[in-house]
């Protein structure tokens, strides 16, 4: 059942990426990559070396349709990497239910917003930089990475509380 | 092997991250061409400076087989440019000089080399053998002298010149055929000096000398310079006087080389035998 829907998630979230949000350029240029969300979902107990091959082909999958191969894949393994150390970090030290996932519902809205905008801003630098991979352009880069970041997360916490609300 | 093994399993995640972020990379050098260029251009300028470093060390260490290759390949190019190639003009011309029944042949010949500022100097002519040069053959240029051949090769002849401290040429006074011997003591090459000059003979500045024919190697009546300065000397038996060359052997170019047509009968002769002689 968790892999089920993990699985129909993985697809849909990719679908929705590149033929949706990938041509939103709102104000011209500026994209959500809410695909992330899915690593950001994944139960708490994935084994961490499936959290890094499913970041890859998310990733890749998003990069196959988008004509930019390893970008994505690369700024997805790096959240997949972090996000074992970081939900240690911010976590209280109580245990949570391994088939849980982090979720408002759960952790509290205070805890998903820091776990999902940290994660998020990694991989939004992190993709932007490889895109531009010069440091000329610097802060307007910068300036780029940071509105589709609250542009995502802005996406992220709607998802959240629509599927919060379905429950 | 087995340790690096369960190092590699124990930190699997990391290892597997490191594997795929490195696929990643791969993928985005290896299929974006704005990343690639960019790539290209950062390690080229670093393999390029690490390169160039090295290449500036070697470069020290291979100068000497540079340089030989060089040197053999600039002889090489040498041997094949207009001026290697002998100019071998075998223009002989005939002087039938009725006046002493002698009858020479003179080949032309150009000056390769030649030297007048060390005590004993020589000339290097483009004529040898092949041209007709043989030893002890008179050199002269504008009808004056220049020396003698004392070697020759193939292609080649040197020849000892006026300015040598050997050079004791048999001369005379033009006006009145007085005998004398020409000689040079060094210094500038312009000046010669003329020795053995009877006490009787009455000497001026401008008097010409020229050879007297006495001497094997070279004809008679070849001018060699005139007196600039004469002093006379009352201790000694004979009179020495300073002597102008006609030519400049700085600036040879161009000299004949005199074949004496007559010298062998002339030697035969002078080996023969008297009669009574043992």
């Amino acid at each position: 059942m968790l892999i089920l829907k993990n699985t129909v998630r993985f697809v849909f979230l990719i679908l929705l990426q590149v033929l949706i949000l990938n041509r939103i350029h709102f104000l011209g240029y500026i994209n959500p990559y809410l695909y992330i969300y899915f690593l950001l979902m994944l139960p708490f107990a994935t084994p961490r070396w499936l959290l890094l091959i499913l970041a890859f082909f998310l990733g890749l999958g998003v990069d196959i349709f988008s004509n930019t191969p390893g970008m994505h894949a690369a700024a997805s393994l790096a959240v997949a990497f972090i996000r074992p150390y970081l939900i240690k970090r911010i976590s209280p030290a109580e245990e949570f239910d391994p088939r849980a996932r982090p979720s408002i519902v759960i952790n509290g809205l205070r805890w998903f917003i820091t776990y999902s905008l940290i994660l998020i801003t990694i991989h939004h630098l992190l993709l932007f930089y490889i895109e531009i991979f010069r440091f000329s352009e610097f802060f307007q880069t910068f300036f780029r990475a940071v509105l589709s970041i609250v542009f995502t997360m802005i996406l992220i916490l709607i998802s959240e509380h629509l599927l919060y609300r379905k429950k | 092997m087995r340790n690096l093994f369960a190092f590699i399993w124990k930190h699997n995640f990391f290892f597997l991250f490191l594997l795929l972020e490195i696929l990643s990379l791969y993928l985005i050098f290896a299929h974006n061409r704005y990343q690639q260029t960019v790539f290209v251009n950062v390690t080229g300028k670093f393999s390029g400076a690490v390169l160039k470093s090295y290449h500036y060390f070697t470069s020290y260490i291979y100068l000497k087989d540079a340089n030989e290759k060089l040197a053999i390949e600039n002889a090489w190019l040498r041997e094949h440019i207009h001026p290697a190639f002998l100019k071998s003009d075998s223009k002989q011309f005939v002087l039938n000089d009725t006046l002493y029944r002698l009858h020479y042949q003179y080949i032309n010949a150009e000056v390769i080399s030649n030297t007048t500022s060390f005590r004993d100097n020589y000339l290097l002519l483009n004529k040898g053998s092949k041209q007709g040069i043989r030893n002890h053959m008179a050199v002269i240029a504008e009808q004056a002298i220049v020396g003698q051949v004392i070697a020759v090769s193939d292609n080649f002849s040197w020849v000892m010149s006026v300015l040598h401290k050997d050079s004791k040429i048999s001369a005379k006074f033009q006006k009145n055929n007085q005998l004398v011997n020409v000689e040079w003591t060094g210094g500038s090459y312009r000046k010669g000096e003329v020795r053995e000059i009877p006490k009787h003979v009455q000497v001026k500045a401008g008097d010409t000398i020229v050879t007297s024919g006495n001497s094997n190697i070279f004809p008679g009546g070849i001018i060699i310079g005139q007196i600039s300065d004469f002093v006379d000397n009352k201790a000694e038996n004979f009179n020495s006087a300073t002597l102008m060359f006609t030519i400049d052997y700085n600036r040879l170019a161009y000299v004949q080389v005199v074949i004496d047509l007559m010298r062998e009968e002339k030697e035969n002769l002078m080996n023969q035998k008297l009669p009574g002689e043992k």
